[in-house]
């Protein structure tokens, strides 16, 4: 007599399983990052450095007597240009590293031929990508925080307004900045060339979105394409609640397109997630490099 | 001119250890303490050293191919390594084509063509015709001679068709075509080829083990690094095995093979086999080495011994087989091969 | 039968190799446009918010805050040379330091030290291509930032130039002993990064020293490209510079043999390291 045994898979689908799988890939993206030895010089050192070249040029640009940072205070109204260009080069540094980061997520899997075991496991694919976000958000925090205490420490830079609206303008730019990760992730896996698609995107931000002088400056045809970046908002934004005690009702003209902008680029990148995901199954990209 | 193409005198190569990698001490208490008094605290510690080749010689006649077999970190690399001048010995002393590694590091260059890493030795920026372009320049040859030489080499290496698209465009195999002619550019009296045939199909590895016998009967001498053991039987007019940092064994194919001719090798295949299986089977008198190696996916495994005497081995193999879910469905006395020789050296496989 | 080398060592055939490893690396760098072309984009780009924040402190087009430290107002002018210098720079820590970790990394390092061609000589024959195809790229973002933002030399162009050579010269000598210690590194990204930021932060690459906090100064005068970017500048901007410029071009000399001799006894003793320690194409 022979009985036959069926075998059953041990996976449960389902939605515990799912944030299961979720966390499990935050686990090992923290783990993994902070395994680097340079990552604490990522973490507290370019937070100072970057905004550095543009802070001494504009110290520069004030003069010995003060004299050009009288006109400075008179064009963009803010008192303090240390803290209005470290408003301006931590949101650049925030779209770059997610473009990198995130951007680029799939792309090492796949060069590093681990892609295709993760594509293999059941777990909602898109999760995958989220899985990537959520470590990134918390770094990102610890980088604007370390940024806001060594400038609050060492340059005296101060908050005149609500570290609460601070964060709520942060927080309704997240989409809008991880939709824009996302979308790139999809592309880059088919792309040869990445890299110089980061540059562009993050090019632009810096030309139009008023990193280092406000957009009213720029020509009228940039103003108005910068009127397309959610960038440009958020800058204007957080500086208005970070120096100018702005609060909701004065921040909501940034708000509201930041999130329109927000959840415009979360359905492309989901959107684009679900066509590359559609042509790597046709075409078996998943697996070449 | 001599009549020895590659000499190595107690070639040795200490590296500084990972911590707790280091050399084990000796047993029997001559381990230095590292015990220092308190107030010495100024005094270094002497660097723990770890030892990848401890005196290693070879004397490589002209005109031979010299296969070098050895398992994984045996200080086989290491020792290519110092005869191609791109690391130093620690101590002991080499010579290539007479030229000191050392101290005569060019000449030992231009006169020695070397196969390290294969494709990825070569820049895939640059089209096969370019490569070897480049590399003729870097190796001083005229530039008259260098064109002529080119052309030759890629007809040889059957790449003249294809010779102006970029390497990246290439299949393994004719990367490591343009790889092997590189190494052949200068026409070195002397040539270091390690692990050639790695990553290619059969046809090509076979082509190039032709091509291989055709360069020795052009005059070349050869040294040959492989971990397939058929490859270095058939090509080798000796063989050379390393382990730990030092030669074990050196003699022709067949002379090491005779060495354990004493012994017949067994070979059983069976199914459900458990691990307590192989320690009975050990306790046999006369059985040695034994080794195991599943065959693909299926329950079928291949059990490989070592016996002084196969006749009064076998009916008490079969004795413990029987029985307990183990099926013997096949056996075979063997002559010793190459491979077998090196597990009785070793202890360990080459390819694990 | 008896095989000899084809291989025949003689002056002719060193500089023919010279020319044979700058001439590759002609050729690699332009099979990778998209980067060339970046090459010359990027720089515009990163001074392009610098353009606009120089608007918000200046009236009717002058900046004169700026012009108290440096003797001009147009700062987009002093700027746009600094930007050049800063090609300079980041090719020689990203082409050569970086360039050649990544040959090591993909093996073919292994190969070019397995020729009998000296290691300095493969040096210098990427710093050759290197000069050409930065001065190419420097060039082009020069006439693209002059059209954008506006340029005006007001010296003597040739002196200016020659001026730069030594300056030139002397940071390719440091970037030999550069290359050497990348050689001895695991990881080059961070060192790379970080070094290539400070140089140009305190050589004066966008802002004249003098307005750096005082402690700070004395770093920038320890950098012999500051006293060439600043001489560059006086003779082509007519700007005030640190000191007469007759000085700063005998500073500049000197450092330039300093860092040719200085550059190439340190590249030897770590390359000599590398062959004791073994770290070529293992990583």
């Amino acid at each position: 007599m022979e009985t036959t045994i069926t075998p059953r898979s041990l996976g449960k689908p389902g939605i515990l399983s799912d944030v299961l799988a979720f966390y499990a890939i935050l686990r090992r993206e923290w783990t993994i990052f902070t395994r680097y030895p340079s990552w604490i010089i990522a973490l507290f050192i370019w937070p100072l450095i970057f905004p550095m070249l543009y802070i001494l040029t504009a110290r520069a640009l004030s003069g010995p007597d003060g004299s050009g940072l009288a006109v400075f205070i008179q064009t963009t109204g803010a008192t303090d240009y240390i803290g209005y260009i470290i408003v301006g080069t931590t949101v650049w540094m925030w779209q770059n590293i997610v473009l990198w980061d995130v951007g680029f997520s799939l792309r090492n899997e796949q060069m590093r031929g681990t892609l295709e075991s993760n594509w293999l496991s059941p777990t909602w694919r898109f999760s995958y990508l989220l899985g990537h976000t959520g470590p990134q958000i918390v770094s990102m925090a610890m980088f604007i925080a370390i940024t806001a205490l060594e400038f609050g420490l060492m340059f005296g830079v101060r908050l005149n307004g609500s570290g609460w609206m601070l964060a709520l303008m942060m927080l309704a730019a997240i989409p809008a900045i991880y939709g824009l990760g996302f979308a790139f992730a999809s592309l880059v896996i088919t792309v040869k060339e990445a890299n110089a698609f980061v540059f562009l995107i993050r090019g632009l931000v810096m030309i139009f979105c008023g990193i280092t002088f406000p957009v009213a400056i720029l020509p009228e045809w940039m103003q108005s394409f910068a009127k397309w970046l959610p960038q440009t908002y958020l800058i204007h934004g957080m500086r208005a609640a970070a120096f100018s005690n702005a609060g909701v009702n004065e921040l909501l003209p940034d708000l509201i397109p930041l999130i329109s902008f927000g959840i415009f680029w979360l359905l492309v990148g989901y959107f684009t997630f679900l066509w590359m995901e559609r042509r790597a199954r046709r075409t078996g990209a998943i697996g070449q490099y | 001119m001599s009549d020895i193409a590659i000499q190595a005198n107690q070639l040795v190569k200490k590296f500084p250890a990972r911590p707790g990698t280091g050399d084990k001490p000796l047993e029997g208490g001559a381990a230095p303490k590292s015990g220092k008094k308190r107030w010495q605290f100024w005094k270094k510690e002497p660097k723990a050293m770890f030892t990848a080749v401890n005196g290693v010689d070879l004397q490589i006649q002209r005109g031979e191919i010299f296969g070098l077999l050895g398992p994984n970190g045996a200080g086989k690399s290491t020792t290519i390594r110092m005869l191609c001048t791109l690391l130093e010995p620690t101590s002991g002393s080499a010579q290539v084509n007479g030229f000191d590694v050392v101290k005569q590091a060019n000449e030992v260059r231009r006169n020695l063509g070397t196969l390290l890493a294969g494709e990825r030795s070569i820049y895939w920026k640059l089209t096969g015709r370019e490569n070897l372009e480049y590399f003729a320049a870097l190796y001083h040859i005229p530039q008259v001679i260098a064109k002529k030489r080119v052309d030759e080499l890629l007809e040889r290496m059957e790449l003249r068709e294809r010779a102006n698209e970029l390497v990246e465009k290439y299949s393994t195999g004719m990367r490591q075509r343009i790889a092997i002619a590189k190494a052949l550019l200068a026409r070195p009296p002397i040539l270091l080829l390690d692990e050639p045939t790695l990553g290619l199909d059969p046809q090509a590895a076979r082509n190039l083990r032709e091509l291989i016998a055709q360069l020795k009967q052009e005059g070349h001498t050869i040294l040959l690094t492989t971990h397939y053991m058929e490859e270095a039987d058939q090509l080798s007019d000796r063989i050379g095995i390393i382990d730990t940092g030092k030669v074990i064994a050196l003699d022709t194919p067949e002379g090491l093979k005779r060495r354990i001719d004493q012994k017949e090798v067994i070979r059983l295949e069976v199914t459900g086999w458990h691990d307590e299986l192989g320690d009975k089977l050990k306790s046999i008198t006369g059985i040695e080495n034994l080794m195991t190696r599943r065959q693909g996916e299926a329950d079928l495994w291949e059990v490989n011994m070592q016996a002084h005497n196969s006749r009064t081995a076998i009916p008490r193999i079969v004795e413990h087989i029987s029985g307990n879910g183990t099926r013997l469905v096949n056996m075979n006395i063997v002559k010793p091969s190459l491979e077998d020789v090196f597990i009785h050296l070793t202890g360990k496989a080459l390819r694990d | 039968m008896e095989i000899t080398t084809l291989s025949q060592p003689s002056l002719l055939t060193q500089l023919r190799a010279l020319f044979v490893i700058a001439r590759k690396d002609w050729k690699v760098f332009w099979r990778y446009p998209l980067n060339a072309v970046s090459s010359v984009f990027q720089p515009i780009i990163w001074i392009t918010p610098v353009y606009f924040m120089g608007k918000a402190f200046s009236t009717n087009g002058q900046a004169t805050g700026f012009a108290a430290y440096s003797g001009s107002g147009d700062y987009m002018s002093y700027i746009l040379l600094g930007t050049i210098l800063t090609n300079f720079i980041l090719t020689v820590f990203w082409g050569m330091g970086y360039a050649l970790k990544e040959d090591m990394d993909a093996g073919v390092l292994e190969s070019n030290w397995l020729t009998p061609v000296s290691r300095l000589l493969i040096l210098v024959g990427r710093t050759l291509t290197s000069l050409l195809t930065t001065t190419i790229t420097s060039t082009a973002m020069l006439i693209i930032g002059a059209t954008l933002f506006g340029f005006k030399p007001t010296g003597n162009t040739f002196a200016a130039l020659l001026t730069a050579i030594p300056m030139l010269v002397g940071l390719y000598g440091f970037g030999f002993a550069f290359a050497g210690i990348i050689l001895l590194m695991r990881e080059a990204n961070t060192l790379v990064d970080v070094g290539s930021f400070l140089v140009q932060g305190f050589s004066g690459t966008n802002f004249p020293v003098k307005s750096l906090p005082y402690w700070l100064i004395p770093v920038s005068l320890m950098l012999p490209l500051t006293y060439g970017l600043d001489a560059v500048r006086g003779l082509l901007l007519e700007t005030r510079t640190l000191f007469p410029i007759n000085v700063e071009i005998i500073i500049l000399i000197v450092f330039m043999f300093l860092m040719l001799w200085g550059g190439a006894q340190i590249f030897y003793r770590v390359e000599r390291q590398v062959r004791i320690l073994g770290t070529l194409g293992q990583h």
